[in-house]
């Protein structure tokens, strides 16, 4: 993975008012990340709620457009992109959302729901929608393809929606997808029939994908590097099993421990509980609050993310 | 097990929901024990009956849902015979529950200190209100949340605070039996990690016993003794919850599938296994094993013969993979 990257951000912040009039303020849920994805590589990015991921995630398909810092995709600047230049960037890049019960119109059946982006981006004739609504049905394992094709969202299970949400997104055969807790609101015995999915689409279309999620499991399952949130900024980022073996920033080692079925026992390695201070103009590491080893220094400047070893970058002043 | 005195005993016990096309069995003919101060895990998906038994329990069922068959007994008594004010007295003094979502829980107009008072005071009206605001105090000292906090409403506080007062307000009186419905679900891992460390300090201390309801089977198999595994409605095997992480033990291919589809964090990154095909429709559910659509292992008596828990290692299960030849052959 050592060619050109796919994707490469650089120094994003976004930032939203909160209050109006004289009292509005401003919060910054992602405060200048950087980071890139080779092309065919998947990025885990794990962070709790509130730490910034999914406002990534969102600023990358350019639902929001970011306040600074640049976006490039295959070389090519699309922080500010609009209008006919913006549809084409999403020809390259979709996203897959948490919630499978709300991404799909419940009075739409499967195929209306392929029909339209398929329309909308196809680059071939008009009478091989069909041919290619059934293909894309058939990647995604919705068989048999002609029952599947009129069912309505209320008719499917929660599997077997994530599956349209999927199957649309690639419609438009992106090199990269986004896919924001695909797995989080599905049953247990459902989630790794979909994670293997997204491997399976990894492998044979070369695509990329930013893996969004709560989860160091299913990261370090998924996931070919893992790149950890807190408070809008990447604390710690490293191929996969080597951040679950080997962590080196104490927020990640917090995690590591609080995880299910991790060996940890003991009290966790924290001092308090506070939820990170997201507002403009905050100093300091956003993790000093909580951490063990907290000096005076965290409190006044915030630490790069450095490259400690070959591919472990870690943010800490330690 | 059968001579320890069981402080939640439930026999045989069915629960229906009424619709349109007829009832519909949400829980179906379970039992299930619960010891003096253990923790026990109760594992299902969704529409496994869990949530409805944890209802069924609290006699908390609602609408068209209702009990009809078994009992349910708690300390020996059965809770479907007592009346309103009987019932009343029983439930939190002996037996309380923890939602899982704590917002829906408490009261948003009253102080949580409050709320405390409230319960306590209306379980022992003999309470000054004096001793009953020392008594709250050291319930938010147990769940570790700062005295100065207990006068605030739910909404200043954070979700995992949140739950934590409703844990504290779960215990206040004493019970013997606290049933938690997804305690943490809502909540980050860490938080949901330091609740689970207290939940766990708190049982130990006071002494009660725990039906923990959960989904998330790493979890449940850290914090448990013991697990129950739901399918569609039954019970399909009570174990150890330590004979999990034993390749060696037997288990139901339900739970053994489960198991392999969940991601690990510690050893080797192996490949995840699903289990093929979604659980069952309650109303049109398979003949036989519920789960023989679905089973690897499946052979011709899971089609029309539903198999029964019996002991196998140490552990309960409900398969016909362990069931001795010749019984097949006998019936």
């Amino acid at each position: 993975m050592a060619n050109e990257p796919l994707i490469e951000v650089k120094d994003l912040v976004v930032r939203f008012p909160v209050g109006s009039g004289l009292k509005r303020q401003y919060i910054v849920p992602v405060n200048h990340v950087s980071f890139t994805i080779a092309p065919g590589e998947v990025v885990a990015l794990v962070g709790e709620s509130g730490s910034g991921k999914t406002t990534i995630g969102r600023a990358l398909v350019r639902i929001l457009t970011p306040s600074s810092g640049s976006i490039h995709l295959g070389g090519a600047d699309v922080t500010k992109i609009r209008g006919k230049a913006l549809v084409a960037y999403r020809r390259q890049i979709q996203m897959v959302f948490q919630d499978p019960y709300g991404s799909l119109n419940p009075v739409k059946t499967v195929e209306r729901h392929m029909r339209l982006p398929i329309r909308k981006h196809r680059q071939g004739r008009e009478g091989a929608i069909g041919e290619q609504i059934d293909e894309s049905l058939r990647t995604v394992g919705l068989t048999p393809v002609s029952e599947m094709r009129l069912k309505f969202p209320h008719e499917l299970s929660g599997g077997q929606r994530q599956r349209v949400a999927i199957a649309r997104a690639l419609a438009v055969k992106p090199r990269v997808l986004v896919a924001d807790e695909p797995i989080s609101m599905l049953d247990v015995s459902i989630r790794a029939e979909i994670l293997h999915l997204l491997k399976q689409l990894q492998q044979e279309y070369s695509l990329a994908y930013l893996y969004i999620t709560h989860d160091l499991a299913s990261a370090r399952y998924f996931g070919d590097r893992i790149m950890v949130m807190y408070g809008g900024q990447i604390m710690e980022a490293a191929p996969a099993d080597e951040l679950v073996e080997r962590p080196r920033h104490p927020y990640t080692r917090l995690l590591l421990a609080a995880t299910p079925g991790a060996v940890h026992t003991g009290p966790l390695p924290e001092t308090s509980n506070r939820s990170p201070n997201l507002a403009e103009g905050r100093v300091g590491c956003p993790f000093a609050d909580r951490c063990p080893h907290v000096m005076a220094i965290c409190r006044t400047e915030n630490p790069p993310l450095l490259e400690q070893s070959a591919q472990h970058q870690v943010a800490c002043h330690l | 097990m059968s001579n320890h005195e069981a402080i939640l005993e439930i026999n045989d016990l069915s629960v229906a929901y009424g619709t349109a096309k007829g009832d519909v069995l949400a829980v179906q003919d379970l039992n299930l024990r619960v010891l003096p101060n253990e923790i026990m895990g109760l594992i299902g998906e969704s529409g496994s009956g869990k949530s409805t038994l944890a209802y069924a329990v609290m006699r908390l069922l609602k609408g068209s849902a209702r009990v009809v068959k078994g009992s349910i007994r708690i300390l020996g008594r059965d809770i479907y015979a007592m009346d309103k004010e009987e019932l009343r007295q029983f439930r939190w003094a002996n037996l309380s529950m923890v939602f899982q979502s704590a917002m829906n829980a408490l009261n948003p107009v009253l102080t949580v200190e409050t709320q405390i008072i409230d319960t306590l005071l209306s379980h022992r009206p003999q309470l000054s209100k004096s001793e009953a605001r020392d008594k709250a105090y050291e319930l938010v000292d147990l769940v570790r949340i700062d005295r100065s906090r207990i006068t605030s409403y739910p909404h200043e506080l954070s979700g995992g605070m949140r739950q934590r007062i409703v844990i504290a307000i779960a215990i206040a009186l004493e019970p013997s039996l606290v049933i938690m419905d997804e305690p943490t679900t809502a909540l980050d891992v860490v938080v949901q990690r330091s609740i689970l460390d207290q939940i766990k300090e708190i049982q130990q201390r006071a002494q009660f016993s725990v039906l923990f309801i959960s989904h998330d089977f790493s979890l449940v198999s850290q914090l448990a003794s013991r697990i129950a595994i739901m399918y569609a409605g039954r019970v399909v095997e009570v174990t150890k919850a330590r004979s999990l992480m034993d390749p060696e033990v037997a288990h139901h291919p339900y739970t053994e599938g489960l198991w392999r589809a969940i991601p690990k964090i510690t050893g080797k990154s192996v490949a995840l296994e699903g289990i093929p095909g979604t659980p069952p429709n309650l109303l049109r559910l398979p003949s036989g094993c519920a789960f023989h659509p679905r089973c690897r292992y499946a052979f011709e008596p899971c089609r029309t013969m539903r198999p029964l828990l019996q002991v196998v290692e140490g552990s309960e299960i409900s398969c016909h993979r362990f069931v001795p030849e010749e019984i097949h052959h006998g019936q």
